[in-house]
């Protein structure tokens, strides 16, 4: 056990003093810092003045010329950065030649929305027509302002016919909604917002995400530090000292360490972010603690399997054929965690959390989309997961036992299996 | 008790017979040497006594135990592989090695200084391994095979990359262990090393052993029937003695070649009736010759 811990201390150090590692550390954090704020600049009110959507109106109903008017200049008067202008205004001009007209000024781009509103628009089963040419994407939100404007003039119009107060109306319509989610006590309700709800989706995607990236980091870490054991040829001295297995749980422990440190880092450094822009995530301790249990025996499987992986390669190269089945399982869940979210305890999630390799990330997933699970499941999966652990690891001994010393050919996969059945 | 004992080990790579039924005693506190050709399979049983590699059939025992992993506490091993940690600095894989093979607290560094002092390389405590230069390396990775003070060294052609000087420092700390009580066995195929180095000798050619004995009987059993001699007087009789073969003369000096099963005891006691002998040698081969012989003959054997 001393040889075991001295060997998990030494990779440990070696690892996290790395500039792999400590760039690892950085990166994630300041790729998602660059998002968001790039998102920002992206997002419209942060944006300068932008140039005038010129817009063209055939109105055939011929009633709508002044209401149309003053809902322009009310936009305009809202949105500086966005003005609406007045191309041409025509009334009842129901013409071949004027469409014609008006679809050339569209391609020649002196005209960026044409609108036609049908003569019985009014009535209830004419149309508002809005016509573009190669629409651009910076273009898609200004059209359904357009588009709600004339929604907005037309329905207008209709109350003035029906002689309804347009007033009365709105205030007949308002009916202020409030979401709440009520805590475990007393006074501790909470008024939701969006955000919130988006964020009930995100946490636990979030969750997850962390436990790929530190499972696959670490595993990153666990391969080529076999394989430069093996090539610097330090394998044969630590085995005049160790044995092969506690040569195989120190690095495994070793590693888990510095996946562990790394996702904490990460983690805490989220959630402090998270409450100091007053977005609230309500993470419990049982479900830190449900998360360090999946964490660990997630990674122990990872690293044996990936360390019998290196064992039998030797070069970085050769352990990429490798690693892309064992990879590809991993992304399992990543990709099906919308539906797993949705259904934490449909057919699909519970099948998925007795596959051991997938078990890990999608137990985090349903345990912090916030829904009941059957403790009994919890532990079922917990179980099978540490047992499989446990063979996993029992396996990649002996293949780690042939494979370390295996130089200059790669073990075939009938030898690897005969060093299994080997006793 | 033996330090190492092989009883009939057999060891096989697909269709090559690495190791083929060898059986060797090492006594303790003595320097053993496994000698042979390169590929003889000297690595591949110093490998399986490490159980790095499993022999096919026959036993190992070690310090009287079947367990080597129980004594690896008290094994220094130098695989013919070097290799340390080169992003490390020297003291701190000195130290690394020291705890995994059991030290710890004050023992640990008092062996880590006392070790880079031994193999010269204190001023290069601080340094990167990389940093060193491969008779450096050597010497560090000699120093963590020690660092265990242990009672049974295996050293896998210690002396390979080393120059005249360094060599002569790692003799001496062999031959200082020797003398305080611990059992070494080095494997090489330099004779001359082994000559000045090992009290006993295997002697290994295509994973048979064709010799294992100790040094000094080995020479004088195979003790020439070849006399160096200075003589003074008429020497004209030695070619007629009917013990007498051949005999070469350069002066005063003579080389004599001598019949059959002669005790060279007798021509000393003809020639001292009617001569005058300034000097009277019988002829040891080298190792390197009985190396050469043995070898040379054991390949024509076989083929």
């Amino acid at each position: 056990m001393q040889k075991i811990l001295k060997i998990a201390q030494r990779e440990y150090i070696e690892t996290v003093k790395t500039k792999a590692f400590l760039l690892g550390i950085v990166m994630l954090p300041l790729i998602i810092v660059v998002i968001i704020v790039v998102m920002k600049r992206m997002s419209p009110d942060k944006t300068g003045p932008q140039p005038p959507v010129k817009v063209a109106v055939n109105d055939l109903s011929g009633l709508l010329a002044d209401e149309i008017k003053t809902s322009f200049d009310s936009h305009n008067q809202k949105n500086p950065n966005r003005q609406i202008q007045f191309h041409k205004l025509e009334i009842q001009q129901n013409s071949d030649a004027v469409e014609e007209r008006a679809r050339n000024n569209l391609r020649q781009g002196q005209v960026d929305v044409y609108v036609v509103l049908d003569r019985d628009v009014l009535d209830g089963s004419g149309k508002i027509h809005l016509y573009t040419y190669k629409q651009k994407a910076s273009s898609i939100d200004i059209l359904s302002t357009i588009e709600y404007i004339f929604y907005k003039t037309v329905v207008n119009q209709r109350y003035k016919m029906q002689n309804l107060s347009q007033e009365l109306l709105e205030k007949l319509r308002n009916v202020p909604i409030e979401r709440v989610e009520i805590g475990y006590a007393e006074g501790q309700d909470r008024v939701q917002n969006k955000t919130d709800t988006v964020l009930k989706m995100m946490v636990p995607f979030f969750f997850m995400y962390l436990m790929f990236l530190g499972i696959i980091s670490s595993g990153q870490h666990m391969i080529s530090s076999v394989i430069e054991e093996k090539s610097s040829r330090v394998i044969e001295v630590l085995l005049s000292a160790v044995s092969p297995f506690e040569l195989m749980a120190g690095k495994i422990l070793g590693l888990a360490g510095t996946g562990f440190t790394l996702v904490s880092l990460w983690a805490g450094a989220a959630f402090f972010t998270a409450s100091s822009q007053g977005l609230n995530i309500d993470v419990t301790a049982e479900l830190v603690f449900y998360f360090a249990i999946y964490y660990i025996l997630g990674f122990l499987l990872i690293s044996s399997v990936l360390a019998a992986a290196g064992s039998v390669c030797n070069t970085i190269k050769e352990t990429q054929s490798l690693m892309m089945p064992i990879m590809m399982v991993f992304i399992i869940p990543l990709v099906s965690w919308f539906k797993v979210v949705q259904d934490p305890n449909g057919t699909l999630s519970r099948v998925f959390s007795f596959i051991p390799p997938l078990t890990p990330m999608v137990m985090i997933l349903r345990l912090s989309s916030g829904s009941e699970i059957w403790i009994i499941e919890i532990i079922a999966s917990i179980i099978l997961l540490a047992v499989t652990v446990l063979v996993a690891m029992w396996g990649a001994a002996k293949v780690f036992r042939a494979g370390i010393l295996m130089y200059g050919k790669r073990l075939s996969v009938r030898e690897v299996c005969r060093c299994l059945l080997q006793s | 008790m033996d330090a190492v004992l092989l009883n009939s080990l057999q060891k096989s790579f697909g269709e090559v017979r690495a190791v083929n039924n060898l059986s060797v005693a090492v006594h303790q506190a003595s320097v053993y040497g496994f000698l042979g050709p390169n590929g003889a399979g000297k690595t591949t049983t110093l490998r399986m006594i490490m159980n790095i590699i499993r022999p096919d059939s026959g036993q190992i025992r070690i310090f009287g135990g079947s367990s080597v992993e129980q004594a690896k506490a008290r094994i220094g091993y130098m695989p013919e592989e070097r290799g340390l940690y080169r992003k490390m600095t020297v003291a701190k894989v000195l130290a690394f090695f020291g705890a995994i093979k059991g030290l710890t607290g004050n023992e640990l560094s008092g062996r880590v200084s006392h070790w880079l002092r031994r193999v010269e390389l204190m001023d290069w405590a601080s340094k990167k391994v990389e940093e060193l230069s491969r008779g450096m390396h050597q010497k560090l990775q000699f120093a963590v095979t020690a660092i265990n003070e242990p009672d049974l060294l295996i050293l896998d052609e210690p002396f390979a990359g080393l120059d005249p000087l360094n060599t002569d420092l790692l003799k001496a700390i062999m031959l200082e262990m020797r003398n305080d009580g611990k059992t070494i066995i080095f494997s090489t195929h330099v004779m001359h090393e082994a000559e000045k180095l090992c009290d006993s000798i295997l002697l290994i050619n295509k994973g048979r052993a064709i010799l294992d004995d100790s040094l000094s009987h080995i020479k004088s059993q195979r003790s020439s029937n070849v006399v160096s001699a200075e003589l003074e007087g008429d020497t004209d009789f030695i070619e007629k003695l009917p013990e007498v073969k051949a005999v070469e003369s350069d002066g005063h000096n003579f080389e004599i070649t001598l019949a059959g099963n002669v005790d060279t005891q007798q021509l000393l006691k003809a020639l001292v009736e009617r001569l005058r002998v300034q000097r009277f040698e019988v002829k040891v081969p080298s190792l390197h010759e009985i190396f050469v012989d043995l070898v040379g003959a054991s390949n024509a054997e076989d083929s």
